[in-house]
């Protein structure tokens, strides 16, 4: 029996990137149109506060030393909490405070705002829904029938192709130098440098995915062994010579 | 040093890790549906985008009929947007099984409209065969010679394409990889996928 399936992609286009959601099996239009509305604000208001190449944003100010945290919106102080938390949970390979030009919270912004969008999807009569922050993935449900999503993650030396496919359960988040250039920095060197080329990381929260990923990036197998450990978060590695190491659970499909 | 206990921390537990754990290598093989679907087509500029195979059919490029969002420049008039908010631009992919207007047999590509991105603007083309994508590729990009654009020739189109090419043949539902995505280029890619009818 074939089941038909509806599927609604929706742009948002927001901090230099454009953030795509998919619906699946919606049917609430009116819903779903409400939900993207709040998604759509809650994007750029994050933007607004948190944009580094925005000269007025708040934590551009706070970077500069123009206000003090405790005059920038409470979301800022939040943030920095859960950066905080992040780098402990890294062991301090992933340091927003250790980056040249002052604190820098982008690596668990984008993950944390696609995360918080998401939950605007919570409550909507869909079977399943994805916000992909240009390649950091939020999701809850699946297809009809299913639990999981099918993500295929890129190989860092061609991404025109895959080198793996996952059944997604909630995050993923993928870090690495391949097409970025060199812009992961190693905090205990002081160096940009990155230690895998391609690094991935599962879990229920994106905001941890998208610092944890970074995290491996440069930490590589110091890094692994944390996330191994960490209740409900898997990691998968992608070295220069395409050799691949994956935490036991991280969900690889078998076909 | 206020690292230093975060560290010590990180290392005990590290520690303890490491004499009960081990990563495993993994082996991987993806089946696609065909062969030709693993070797994507390069991403090519302007130039050299002619070079994909030559269509029967070419519908005309895009210029009156898309949706556009109000912040989204576009050189033609738009008649098909109703949305009230500025920057969210909805398409609905409709089922395979469901019956669409556009013509959807032989081989045919069609130009996406040309759309803002962060450094100046682009517009894709895609070539179908049938309901199979064959080759995306980017039809114009006007950076105004902006240093970072290379950037997003090189790295986030070509990231980009693979989600509309291997979706088809791994049957996935999205793709991750680190990237700095182009704006625009989906937008544009969707327009061109809708007046294709895929």
């Amino acid at each position: 029996m074939s089941v038909v399936e509806s599927t609604t992609r929706h742009f948002i286009e927001v901090m230099g990137t454009v953030v795509t959601i998919d619906l699946f099996n919606c049917r609430d239009r009116d819903g779903a149109q409400r939900s993207l509305e709040r998604a759509r604000e809650l994007l750029h208001e994050v933007d607004r506060v948190f944009s580094t190449y925005k000269d007025s944003s708040p934590l551009s100010r706070l970077r500069r030393g123009d206000i003090s945290l405790g005059e920038t919106p409470p979301q800022v102080a939040d943030v920095l909490d859960l950066c905080q938390r992040a780098k402990s949970l890294s062991a301090g390979w992933f340091d927003p405070w250790a980056l040249p030009g002052g604190v820098d919270p982008t690596g668990y912004v984008k993950g944390w705002a696609a995360q918080r969008a998401l939950d605007e999807f919570r409550g909507l009569d869909v079977s399943g829904a994805i916000v992909n922050a240009a390649g950091d993935i939020a999701s809850f449900g699946g297809p009809t029938g299913t639990t999981t999503f099918r993500t295929g993650i890129v190989r860092p030396d061609d991404p025109q192709r895959l080198a793996a496919v996952i059944e997604l359960r909630h995050c993923l988040a993928t870090s690495g130098e391949s097409q970025r250039g060199a812009h992961l920095f190693n905090p205990f060197t002081r160096e940009f440098a990155s230690a895998v080329a391609s690094a991935s990381v599962a879990g229920p929260d994106l905001g941890v995915c998208d610092a944890m990923a970074t995290a491996l990036s440069v930490g590589g197998h110091d890094v692994m062994v944390l996330i191994d450990v960490m209740d409900g978060y898997d990691a998968m590695t992608i070295d220069a010579q395409g050799g691949m190491r994956a935490t036991p659970g991280f969900p690889i499909a078998n076909d | 040093m206020k690292r230093s206990p975060i560290v010590a921390v990180g290392t005990v537990v590290g520690l303890a890790s490491v004499l009960s754990f081990h990563t495993s290598p993994v082996k991987i093989s993806l089946s696609a549906a065909t062969s030709s679907n693993t070797s994507l087509p390069t991403t090519t500029r302007a130039t050299s985008s002619s070079t994909t195979t030559p269509p029967t059919t070419t519908t005309p490029p895009s210029t009156t009929t898309t949706a556009t969002s109000a912040t989204t420049h576009q050189s033609t008039s738009s008649t098909a947007s109703t949305s009230s908010t500025p920057s969210t631009t909805t398409t609905t992919t409709t089922p395979p099984t469901t019956t669409t207007t556009a013509a959807t047999t032989g081989i045919r590509t069609v130009t996406g409209p040309l759309v803002n991105y962060y450094y100046g603007e682009l517009s894709v083309k895609v070539t179908a065969n049938g309901k199979k994508i064959t080759a995306v590729t980017i039809a114009s990009i006007n950076d105004g010679g902006n240093p970072r654009s290379v950037q997003i020739d090189q790295y986030a189109i070509p990231y980009l394409e693979p989600e509309a090419l291997s979706a088809q043949s791994y049957k996935i539902q999205s793709v991750s990889g680190a990237s700095y995505t182009s704006a625009g280029f989906q937008m544009s890619l969707q327009y061109a996928l809708k007046k294709l009818g895929i």
